[in-house]
């Protein structure tokens, strides 16, 4: 009989045999670091430390320290704490003892799901419970039930909440809560770093509605956040809460060894470059492991990859573990099935999780020996989170991440010193852009009437008010705008988009139970939610029915296909205003406002594994109008030297590159950003690419590409060159362009805008 | 560029399209001067001042004869002292009130639904005072005269228990809601008793109207008949006019609509407690079901079977209903054989739930209390075979479980042999 193997014997197999050695492009191993811990602090209350004790805490790692100490002296935090670091001790700790020094302090927690939010209550709870301490914590969400919502408003120390439930439900009923806004000590934002992009940049709102509510009953509270590790979490923190924030990020939990292995699936089609399939690859490395009875999780893009592996890897050690030893998890999971994952992982009745993305957002399940993820999650601090799911306080872990063939995946894989080397990625908002501003103006003047002069948050809103005036919203008395209108402004303002002016999406699946599952603004729908096009909603895909365009509704059904689509726009872009440029001696690099007239003309259905085109259709749909922010790059023509259609094909090459390397830099979806190729651009009649932002009136991301080109260039550069290809293919310049020629010209464009942007430009031409 | 700009661009994303409209008047200072003020004194509308600014108050009196639907005003004080003299606990009980203790009380809002912004912008009251009865009604004549306003209001409600038409739900709660933004300028709002007679309406006219709205209470129940009524829901619209043109004539219609609303509150209260009371001639055997389920309901048992057995000969729907329940008072009182004498007179022809329950009953009462087995056995059989009748949605309602009556057929079965 073949004995079992442990984690070090398979490590030693994935070195040594070839199968698995040819494809491991990159082996980096992170030393095990010890703990640094500091003592108790010594004001804790005898009841709450006696609570520590009972779990066994007797020391604080030096983050949990250096938090609380920050906190008790009235400062504003962000912790930056990886997974499994202790990081809810980081607020828990201060906010008890400040309860247990004032019963009428007060804290609002805030997590970006109910899920979370239901997690930590219980974990509160334990602790309160074991204090003794008569503090209440509640989670206030759309489950709570009507008869104790009251309650919680009165007696509620702690209030667990989500941003949306701020934002629809207690802050314009604000009056129903009196005792928690004029006690308010600490506000808690827990995974800091979701908050980015069109969601980031309304939740900055929402809190600039509740510290005008807090000072209207007297209070200033103190944030507390936790992020995860990205490369801007002070910034981040201080342009969500405008505060002065203290960034806390000496983290002192001990982690064990842990091994970080690269694999690249192997070349199946040379010409074309196509790889085996990621998933079929992770498939075989978790069965291995599986096998072997080592605890391993493995990670998938979407719901029907997860059940994909999760059925194979069930079938084959069915005989061996038995059918209930691997645990799909999807999100949306209650808590008590998850505390059923976390039991059996824990007492060895289950050796596998198979999870889409839904595990990253905080949700402890334990941890486990092995990670494999199933493609790039897409960016680098993701990819850490989900990394963080293997490896205990002590002993050894592996993760293997397996790269997709997708241009943003083979260049990760094939830039492992970018990976471990380089800040993860920036998490930018803009609390400025207009649309989404002025929907929270509205809200804030429904909750409390606006004074002539009087700021939000940091912004001057005088013209604003003035323009909600004219709009008939508010109406002006005096030194006082009030709001006049007989709506509910949050009932209309959706935090997770940025226009009012939304497609509804409609899932039809279940003809007795038609339910909507999400909105998106007009301009994205066009490309996303058009008739045949596959639109994926935490992991599962739907394929559009029909898009009543007139209606502003799509019709979706669920569906279980191998594909994604794309469709095409064409635009036509006008520079409107300049804001910012730099001119260097080959072209010039722009920031500023732009229109786009766009229209859908095709949609392409892409396989997911080979990324090959393998069908297309048309899209009829009016053409849409969006104003936004955008960055370009302008060339001088004779410095290229090229033909017309070689600079054309050249230019969409680039374009196409360029498109999935952008997200890498500016930690967006691929889709929030779009990149546009003009040959004659209408305001300077030269070659040029423009990086806009998909939401009205810009979210901050153009304008981080125009303070990073010059990496972005050079990045995709290298990306392109050292892709194995011969004249383009899926995983660099696409197959939009037809020429031989295409792949030399993208580089030859690429390096010339490289020159145009940095003064010591190396002359790569192939 | 300048944000105005921005904005007018962006326009067509913000979704306030409103671009038709006339230029709003700008800026208007605040100042003491009244607009408009003859047009207001016209109907007696007048000015209350307080510091540096005011709000607009009117008053009306009526006499007690005067007919309001189908009552007087006068009958209200008649139903008042039918309370004191009564023993019926009820929560509509004015028993230890004086009439001129209770104030009829309704708002005119901004908007529906609560909320920190939804401001009310007319609080209208009445009450009995000697021998009349006397409405006011306080006006906000702008945003942010509520000090005022509410100075108004909270120096004329000397009462002790307010009457409104689902004030519980929403009136009052924004009534709190306003008064917390200027808690530190104005008194506090006193503790009132509080009578909601919208739930007492869907109690008793639920089966008759398809919406209990007051309008279609006064209407169908109250007999009164408004004239050029202006329909609540504009009156937000009207408000927002108002604001800006200054021209009480539109607020003038809403004041009224108000004030109908107030009074409707006196004669709905009269007829109600005259309904509860059975003091109404013209009542239906249905009114006199649901006052009697009310009763039976708030534990008031002998008033419930009086006022069951006033309808319950014969045999149309009333009468069988009101057997049903009377039964049910009669085993709440341990009377088993008046109470078998009630379930088997409509065991055989009521609504087939009824029926049903009435088998299950008499099948409980034949095996426990009176101990006739075989009779149980007939009835507990009858039951079986009318469930089978039952559909499914009806099954779940009832919460009834087959297992149960097969059970109990069972155990019957075994004690017969």
């Amino acid at each position: 009989m073949k004995v079992r193997k442990n984690l070090p014997e398979i490590m030693k197999e994935l070195i040594s045999e070839q199968q698995y050695k040819e494809n491991i492009v990159h082996w980096h191993t992170i030393e095990e670091k010890e703990a640094k811990t500091a003592e108790l602090p010594d004001d804790i209350h005898p009841s709450l430390k006696d609570a520590l004790l009972k779990r066994g805490i007797t020391r604080l790692y030096n983050h949990q320290k250096t938090s609380y100490q920050t906190a008790m002296k009235g400062q504003s935090l962000v912790a930056v704490t990886p997974t499994a670091s202790g990081k809810t001790l980081c607020y828990n700790l201060p906010v008890l003892q400040t309860i247990v020094n004032d019963p009428n302090a007060r804290a609002l927690y805030m997590f970006p799901t109910k899920a979370l939010a239901q997690d930590q209550k219980s974990e509160i709870n334990e602790i309160i419970q074991e204090s003794g301490l008569n503090i209440n914590s509640y989670t206030y969400d759309g489950d709570t039930p009507a008869n104790i919502r009251q309650k919680v408003r009165r007696a509620g120390h702690v209030v667990i909440t989500n941003p949306d439930m701020l934002h629809s439900a207690i802050l314009p009923h604000h009056t129903k809560w009196v005792s928690l806004f004029e006690n308010l000590k600490y506000v808690v934002i827990d995974e800091l770093h979701i908050y980015r992009g069109v969601f980031g940049s309304h939740v900055a709102n929402v809190i600039r509605r509740l510290r005008r509510i807090c000072r209207f009953y007297g209070s200033d509270p103190i944030f507390i956040c936790t992020s995860a590790t990205i490369a801007n979490p002070l910034e981040l923190a201080e342009k969500l809460t405008e505060k002065t924030v203290k960034l806390v990020d000496n983290n002192g939990a001990p982690s064990g060894k842990k091994h970080f292995v690269f694999y690249n699936p192997p070349i199946v089609n040379k010409p074309l470059n196509i790889r085996r399939s990621a998933t079929l690859e992770a498939r075989k490395l978790a069965g291995e492991l599986l096998k072997n009875k080592i605890q391993t999780i493995v990670f998938a893009r979407s719901r029907v990859r997860v059940e994909i592996l999760l059925s194979y890897l069930q079938e084959l050690v069915k005989h061996k573990l038995g059918p209930k030893a691997i645990r799909g998890y999807r999100g949306g999971y209650l808590p008590t099935e998850r505390r059923e994952i976390e039991k059996g992982l824990r007492s060895g009745d289950i050796y596998g999780v198979v999870s889409t993305n839904a595990l990253e957002l905080g949700v402890d399940i334990g941890q486990l020996q092995v990670c494999v993820m199933t493609g790039y999650p897409g960016t680098i601090a993701s990819s850490w989170q989900q990394a963080g799911r293997a490896g205990r306080r002590h002993g050894e872990s592996l993760v293997i991440m397996v790269a997709s063939s997708s241009p943003l995946d083979q260049y990760v894989i094939q830039n492992p010193d970018y990976f471990f080397n380089k800040s993860p990625e920036t998490a930018r908002i803009n609390p400025d852009n207009l649309i989404i501003l002025v929907d929270h103006i509205k809200c804030a003047a429904y909750e409390l009437p606006f004074n002539v002069g009087e700021r939000f948050g940091t912004f001057e809103t005088e013209e604003v008010l003035e323009y909600l005036a004219e709009e008939r919203v508010l109406h002006q008395n005096g030194d006082k705008f009030y709001w006049m209108n007989d709506s509910f402004p949050a009932h209309n303002i959706s935090l997770r988009s940025a226009s009012q002016e939304n497609v509804v999406i409609i899932d039809q699946s279940d003809v007795a139970n038609v339910k909507v599952i999400g909105e998106m603004d007009r301009f994205s729908a066009m490309t996303l939610l058009h008739e045949e096009a596959i639109y994926l909603h935490q992991g599962t895909q739907f394929q559009v029915e029909i898009l009543d365009w007139e209606e502003k509704k799509a019709f979706v059904r669920e569906v279980d296909v191998d594909y994604f689509t794309d469709a095409n726009l064409a635009v036509e872009l006008k520079v409107l205003e300049q804001d910012k440029s730099r001119i260097s001696s080959i072209g010039e690099i722009g920031f500023g406002d732009v229109s786009v007239v766009a229209m859908a003309t095709i949609f392409k259905k892409i396989k997911f594994e080979t990324h090959e085109n393998i069908g297309s259709g048309p899209i009829t749909l009016p053409e849409e109008e969006l104003h936004t922010s955008s960055t370009w790059l302008s060339l001088k023509e004779e410095s290229l030297k090229f033909k017309q259609d070689r600079l054309e094909q050249g230019l969409i090459g680039t374009a196409h590159a360029l498109k999935h390397i952008v997200p890498l830099f500016v930690m967006c979806d691929p889709q929030d950003v779009h990149v546009v190729p003009q040959v004659k651009a209408a305001h300077n009649e030269k070659p040029t690419i423009f990086f806009y932002d998909r939401y009205p009136g810009g979210v901050g991301l153009s304008e981080k590409i125009f303070g990073g080109v010059e990496h972005i260039m050079h990045e995709t550069m290298e990306m392109v060159s050292r892709c194995s290809c011969e004249h383009g293919c899926p995983s660099c310049i696409g197959t939009d362009t037809s020429s031989e020629t295409a792949k030399k010209d993208v580089l030859r464009i690429l390096a010339s805008f490289k020159n145009a942007t940095s003064s010591e430009g190396d002359n790569i031409v192939h | 560029m300048s944000i105005k700009n921005k904005l007018n661009r962006l326009k067509s994303h913000l979704g306030t399209d409103n671009c038709n409209k006339p230029a709003p008047i700008k800026k208007q200072e605040p100042s003491i001067e009244v607009p408009y003020k003859e047009d207001w004194e016209k109907d007696g509308v007048y000015p209350f001042y307080f510091e540096d600014s005011y709000c607009l108050v009117r008053e009306k009196e009526y006499s007690l004869d005067q007919m309001h639907g189908i009552y007087s005003f006068g009958q209200f004080a008649a139903a008042v002292e039918a309370w004191n003299s009564s023993s019926i606990r009820h929560p509509l009980s004015a028993a230890g009130h004086d009439p001129e203790n209770i104030f009829f009380f309704d708002t005119e809002t901004t908007g529906l639904g609560g909320g920190a912004g939804n401001s009310i912008f007319l609080l209208g009251q009445a009450s009995l005072k000697g021998n009349k009865v006397k409405l006011k009604q306080h006006i906000l004549p702008h945003p942010g005269a509520e000090i005022p306003l509410y100075k108004s209001f909270l120096g004329s409600i000397d009462y002790s228990t307010m009457v409104t038409y689902n004030g519980k739900a929403f009136d009052w709660p924004q009534v709190k809601t306003r008064h917390t933004l200027i808690r530190e300028h104005v008194p506090k709002l006193p503790p009132f008793g509080h009578f909601d007679l919208y739930h007492a309406a869907r109690r008793m006219w639920k089966h008759k109207l398809e919406r209990i709205k007051l309008a279609a209470v006064e209407k169908d129940v109250l007999g009164i008949e408004r004239k050029d009524d202006i329909p609540g829901f504009l009156a937000p619209m009207i408000y927002f006019d108002f604001v800006e043109r200054k021209n009480p004539e539109g607020m003038l219609g809403i004041i009224k609509h108000n004030e109908i609303d107030i009074l409707s509150l006196i004669s709905l209260y009269t007829h109600l407690s005259f309904q509860i009371l059975r003091l109404d001639d013209r009542q239906t055997p249905r009114e006199v079901f649901e006052v009697g389920r009310w009763l039976s309901s708030l534990g008031e048992s002998s008033e419930a079977k009086t006022a069951f057995n006033k309808i319950s000969d014969g045999e149309t729907q009333e009468a069988l209903e009101a057997r049903f329940a009377l039964a049910f008072e009669h085993k709440k009182h341990k009377n088993w054989a008046e109470a078998a004498r009630l379930w088997k007179s409509i065991a055989d022809r009521g609504s087939l739930k009824s029926k049903l329950i009435s088998c299950i009953e008499l099948a409980k009462i034949y095996e426990h209390r009176l101990k006739d087995i075989d009779q149980a056995m007939v009835y507990a059989e009858k039951a079986l075979e009318l469930y089978g009748e039952t559909s499914g949605k009806e099954k779940e309602k009832t919460s009834i479980k087959e297992e149960e009556l097969e059970k109990r057929l069972e155990r019957l079965n075994r004690k017969s042999i």
